[in-house]
Protein backbone atom coordinates (compact mmCIF):
# COMPACT_ATOMS: atom_id res chain seq x y z
CA UNK A 1 0.00 0.00 0.00
CA UNK A 2 1.66 3.33 -1.16
CA UNK A 3 0.58 6.67 0.68
CA UNK A 4 1.23 8.67 3.59
CA UNK A 5 0.20 7.64 7.50
CA UNK A 6 1.15 8.10 10.77
CA UNK A 7 1.18 7.30 14.68
CA UNK A 8 1.24 9.24 17.56
CA UNK A 9 3.24 7.71 21.00
CA UNK A 10 3.13 9.47 23.93
CA UNK A 11 6.83 8.30 25.14
CA UNK A 12 6.14 10.10 28.35
CA UNK A 13 3.27 7.51 29.30
CA UNK A 14 4.27 4.37 26.72
CA UNK A 15 0.69 4.89 25.51
CA UNK A 16 -0.80 5.83 22.00
CA UNK A 17 -0.95 9.55 21.50
CA UNK A 18 -5.02 9.61 21.52
CA UNK A 19 -7.25 13.33 20.05
CA UNK A 20 -3.76 15.02 18.85
CA UNK A 21 -4.69 17.12 15.85
CA UNK A 22 -2.35 16.77 12.99
CA UNK A 23 -2.38 19.65 10.07
CA UNK A 24 -1.19 18.14 6.48
CA UNK A 25 -0.31 20.12 4.04
CA UNK A 26 1.18 20.01 0.48
CA UNK A 27 4.18 22.50 -0.64
CA UNK A 28 2.70 24.62 -3.24
CA UNK A 29 5.09 27.17 -4.66
CA UNK A 30 6.90 28.96 -2.18
CA UNK A 31 4.15 27.91 0.72
CA UNK A 32 2.50 25.23 1.82
CA UNK A 33 -1.27 24.24 1.31
CA UNK A 34 -3.75 23.22 3.65
CA UNK A 35 -5.01 19.46 2.83
CA UNK A 36 -6.99 18.69 5.69
CA UNK A 37 -6.60 18.24 9.77
CA UNK A 38 -7.40 15.19 11.21
CA UNK A 39 -6.88 13.95 14.82
CA UNK A 40 -5.61 10.43 15.90
CA UNK A 41 -7.85 7.79 17.14
CA UNK A 42 -7.98 5.89 20.65
CA UNK A 43 -4.68 4.16 18.87
CA UNK A 44 -3.02 7.31 17.91
CA UNK A 45 -3.25 6.62 14.53
CA UNK A 46 -5.97 8.44 11.80
CA UNK A 47 -9.14 6.25 10.69
CA UNK A 48 -8.55 7.19 7.39
CA UNK A 49 -4.95 7.36 5.49
CA UNK A 50 -3.82 11.10 6.03
CA UNK A 51 -2.68 10.72 2.02
CA UNK A 52 -4.74 7.56 0.19
CA UNK A 53 -2.77 5.23 -2.39
CA UNK A 54 -4.19 6.97 -5.14
CA UNK A 55 -3.86 10.56 -4.44
CA UNK A 56 0.21 9.95 -3.80
CA UNK A 57 1.90 12.34 -6.18
CA UNK A 58 5.15 12.69 -5.55
CA UNK A 59 6.32 16.23 -4.02
CA UNK A 60 6.68 17.68 -0.72
CA UNK A 61 4.61 17.37 2.57
CA UNK A 62 4.29 18.06 5.98
CA UNK A 63 2.44 16.94 9.01
CA UNK A 64 2.12 19.68 11.57
CA UNK A 65 1.77 17.75 14.78
CA UNK A 66 -0.28 19.95 17.68
CA UNK A 67 2.39 18.42 20.05
CA UNK A 68 1.64 21.48 22.96
CA UNK A 69 -2.18 21.28 22.73
CA UNK A 70 -2.19 17.86 23.89
CA UNK A 71 0.01 17.73 26.48
CA UNK A 72 -1.92 20.86 28.24
CA UNK A 73 -4.39 18.38 27.83
CA UNK A 74 -3.06 15.52 30.02
CA UNK A 75 -3.59 14.99 33.56
CA UNK A 76 -1.51 17.01 35.79
CA UNK A 77 -0.78 19.31 33.09
CA UNK A 78 0.32 22.64 34.08
CA UNK A 79 -0.20 26.39 32.73
CA UNK A 80 2.81 26.75 31.60
CA UNK A 81 4.03 27.37 28.02
CA UNK A 82 5.37 24.03 26.57
CA UNK A 83 8.51 23.89 25.27
CA UNK A 84 7.36 22.11 21.84
CA UNK A 85 3.89 23.82 20.72
CA UNK A 86 3.13 22.62 17.46
CA UNK A 87 5.82 20.41 15.56
CA UNK A 88 6.06 20.14 11.72
CA UNK A 89 7.51 17.28 9.58
CA UNK A 90 8.42 17.72 6.21
CA UNK A 91 9.30 15.03 4.17
CA UNK A 92 8.93 14.13 0.27
CA UNK A 93 7.10 10.67 -1.25
CA UNK A 94 10.28 10.24 -4.06
CA UNK A 95 8.50 7.00 -5.55
CA UNK A 96 4.57 7.27 -5.45
CA UNK A 97 4.83 3.11 -5.28
CA UNK A 98 5.77 3.20 -1.86
CA UNK A 99 4.39 3.76 1.51
CA UNK A 100 5.60 6.75 3.59
CA UNK A 101 4.51 6.08 7.21
CA UNK A 102 5.92 8.73 9.63
CA UNK A 103 5.18 8.51 13.38
CA UNK A 104 5.51 10.89 16.11
CA UNK A 105 6.81 10.09 19.45
CA UNK A 106 6.88 13.33 21.92
CA UNK A 107 7.05 14.43 25.48
CA UNK A 108 6.44 17.99 26.83
CA UNK A 109 10.59 18.31 26.03
CA UNK A 110 11.58 15.86 23.18
CA UNK A 111 10.12 14.67 19.92
CA UNK A 112 11.45 11.96 17.26
CA UNK A 113 9.83 10.96 14.02
CA UNK A 114 11.30 8.69 10.94
CA UNK A 115 9.90 6.57 8.54
CA UNK A 116 8.51 4.09 9.73
CA UNK A 117 6.81 1.04 7.97
CA UNK B 1 71.01 0.73 36.37
CA UNK B 2 67.25 1.39 35.03
CA UNK B 3 65.10 3.35 36.99
CA UNK B 4 61.46 2.01 38.20
CA UNK B 5 59.96 4.82 35.26
CA UNK B 6 62.75 3.11 32.65
CA UNK B 7 61.50 -0.42 33.67
CA UNK B 8 58.12 -0.15 33.49
CA UNK B 9 58.28 2.17 30.10
CA UNK B 10 60.52 -0.52 28.44
CA UNK B 11 58.14 -0.93 25.29
CA UNK B 12 58.98 2.65 24.69
CA UNK B 13 60.65 3.35 21.01
CA UNK B 14 64.33 3.21 21.87
CA UNK B 15 64.64 6.79 20.25
CA UNK B 16 62.84 8.53 22.96
CA UNK B 17 65.00 11.03 24.63
CA UNK B 18 66.51 9.20 28.13
CA UNK B 19 66.63 12.83 29.52
CA UNK B 20 63.38 14.17 28.77
CA UNK B 21 61.70 10.76 30.15
CA UNK B 22 63.40 11.29 32.96
CA UNK B 23 62.30 14.66 33.81
CA UNK B 24 58.89 13.74 32.57
CA UNK B 25 58.29 11.01 34.14
CA UNK B 26 56.27 11.91 36.87
CA UNK B 27 53.91 13.88 35.17
CA UNK B 28 53.41 11.38 32.93
CA UNK B 29 52.15 8.95 35.54
CA UNK B 30 49.40 10.87 36.37
CA UNK B 31 48.32 12.88 33.36
CA UNK B 32 45.20 11.68 31.32
CA UNK B 33 45.04 13.17 28.72
CA UNK B 34 42.94 11.08 26.00
CA UNK B 35 40.40 11.44 29.54
CA UNK B 36 39.92 14.89 29.96
CA UNK B 37 37.26 15.55 27.63
CA UNK B 38 34.54 15.17 29.53
CA UNK B 39 31.45 17.66 28.10
CA UNK B 40 32.08 20.64 29.73
CA UNK B 41 29.26 22.07 32.27
CA UNK B 42 27.19 24.35 31.82
CA UNK B 43 25.86 24.66 35.46
CA UNK B 44 25.91 28.35 35.94
CA UNK B 45 26.42 29.96 33.08
CA UNK B 46 24.09 32.98 31.98
CA UNK B 47 20.59 32.10 30.04
CA UNK B 48 21.40 30.72 26.37
CA UNK B 49 20.60 28.96 23.19
CA UNK B 50 23.57 26.42 22.53
CA UNK B 51 22.70 23.43 19.95
CA UNK B 52 24.77 19.84 19.30
CA UNK B 53 23.74 18.29 15.79
CA UNK B 54 24.73 14.38 16.03
CA UNK B 55 25.05 12.34 12.85
CA UNK B 56 23.78 9.24 14.37
CA UNK B 57 24.02 7.45 10.61
CA UNK B 58 27.83 7.93 11.10
CA UNK B 59 28.34 8.32 14.39
CA UNK B 60 29.88 11.62 14.31
CA UNK B 61 29.03 15.24 15.27
CA UNK B 62 26.82 16.82 12.64
CA UNK B 63 29.60 19.44 11.19
CA UNK B 64 29.39 21.59 8.57
CA UNK B 65 25.85 21.52 9.25
CA UNK B 66 24.33 24.85 7.84
CA UNK B 67 21.25 26.05 9.46
CA UNK B 68 19.15 29.30 9.72
CA UNK B 69 17.79 30.50 13.07
CA UNK B 70 14.85 32.28 12.75
CA UNK B 71 12.25 33.95 15.09
CA UNK B 72 8.26 34.07 15.19
CA UNK B 73 6.63 37.59 15.07
CA UNK B 74 2.72 35.92 14.96
CA UNK B 75 2.65 34.34 12.24
CA UNK B 76 5.63 35.49 10.45
CA UNK B 77 8.74 33.98 10.83
CA UNK B 78 12.43 35.97 10.67
CA UNK B 79 15.69 35.51 9.55
CA UNK B 80 17.70 36.16 12.47
CA UNK B 81 21.15 34.26 11.17
CA UNK B 82 22.71 31.76 9.02
CA UNK B 83 25.52 29.62 10.27
CA UNK B 84 27.17 26.57 9.87
CA UNK B 85 28.16 24.01 12.78
CA UNK B 86 31.45 23.84 13.86
CA UNK B 87 33.63 20.60 14.18
CA UNK B 88 31.96 19.22 17.29
CA UNK B 89 28.34 19.72 15.42
CA UNK B 90 28.39 22.82 17.74
CA UNK B 91 28.01 26.69 17.43
CA UNK B 92 31.35 28.34 18.08
CA UNK B 93 29.26 30.73 20.25
CA UNK B 94 25.73 30.79 21.97
CA UNK B 95 22.87 31.19 19.06
CA UNK B 96 21.39 33.55 21.50
CA UNK B 97 22.69 35.25 24.42
CA UNK B 98 21.47 37.34 27.29
CA UNK B 99 19.47 40.30 25.96
CA UNK B 100 19.25 38.74 22.71
CA UNK B 101 17.66 35.42 24.96
CA UNK B 102 13.98 36.18 24.65
CA UNK B 103 10.62 34.37 25.10
CA UNK B 104 9.13 33.02 21.58
CA UNK B 105 8.99 30.36 19.29
CA UNK B 106 12.18 29.77 17.11
CA UNK B 107 13.06 27.71 14.45
CA UNK B 108 15.92 26.24 13.08
CA UNK B 109 15.95 24.93 9.95
CA UNK B 110 18.55 22.14 8.86
CA UNK B 111 19.81 21.66 5.25
CA UNK B 112 19.91 18.04 6.23
CA UNK B 113 20.01 16.88 2.26
CA UNK B 114 22.81 18.74 1.46
CA UNK B 115 24.70 17.39 4.54
CA UNK B 116 24.47 14.40 3.37
CA UNK B 117 25.12 14.94 -0.61
CA UNK B 118 28.18 16.29 0.44
CA UNK B 119 29.66 12.94 2.51
CA UNK B 120 28.03 10.86 -0.65
CA UNK B 121 25.53 9.08 1.08
CA UNK B 122 23.15 7.73 -1.12
CA UNK B 123 19.82 9.05 -1.07
CA UNK B 124 16.77 8.99 -3.22
CA UNK B 125 15.89 12.04 -5.55
CA UNK B 126 14.40 14.03 -3.65
CA UNK B 127 15.51 12.92 -0.31
CA UNK B 128 12.50 11.80 2.16
CA UNK B 129 14.46 14.87 4.52
CA UNK B 130 15.59 17.30 3.08
CA UNK B 131 15.49 20.93 4.93
CA UNK B 132 14.28 19.59 8.12
CA UNK B 133 12.59 22.27 11.36
CA UNK B 134 12.80 22.20 14.81
CA UNK B 135 10.74 24.16 16.02
CA UNK B 136 10.60 25.08 20.04
CA UNK B 137 9.66 27.89 22.44
CA UNK B 138 12.07 29.90 25.11
CA UNK B 139 9.42 30.13 27.47
CA UNK B 140 11.44 31.43 30.71
CA UNK B 141 14.84 33.88 30.12
CA UNK B 142 15.90 32.81 33.16
CA UNK B 143 16.70 29.29 32.21
CA UNK B 144 19.09 28.07 29.33
CA UNK B 145 18.17 26.15 26.33
CA UNK B 146 20.76 23.25 24.83
CA UNK B 147 19.03 21.35 21.71
CA UNK B 148 20.22 18.40 20.99
CA UNK B 149 19.55 17.43 17.66
CA UNK B 150 20.19 13.34 16.20
CA UNK B 151 19.25 13.06 12.51
CA UNK B 152 20.10 10.78 9.62
CA UNK B 153 18.58 10.64 6.29
CA UNK B 154 15.32 8.68 7.53
CA UNK B 155 14.59 10.69 11.14
CA UNK B 156 15.88 12.68 13.72
CA UNK B 157 14.81 13.63 17.32
CA UNK B 158 15.29 16.50 19.15
CA UNK B 159 14.94 17.16 22.84
CA UNK B 160 16.04 19.63 25.51
CA UNK B 161 19.05 18.65 26.62
CA UNK B 162 21.54 19.95 29.14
Amino acid sequence: MAGISTHVLNSGTGRPGAGMRIDFSVRDGDGWKLVKTVTTNADGRTDQPVLAPDAARTGQYELLFHVGDYFRRQPGAGNDMPFLDTVPVRFAIFDTQQHYHVPMLCTPWSCSTYRGS
Amino acid sequence: MPSPTLTRRAFLPAGLALGSLAAGGAVAQNAQPALTTAPVSQIDLSPRLTMHAIDTHNGSPGAGMKVQLSRYDGDDLHLLRRFETNKGGRTDEPLLLDAAYQPGRYELLLQLEDYFAARGTPLPKPNFLSQVPVRFRITNPAERIHLAILFTPWGYSYYRGS
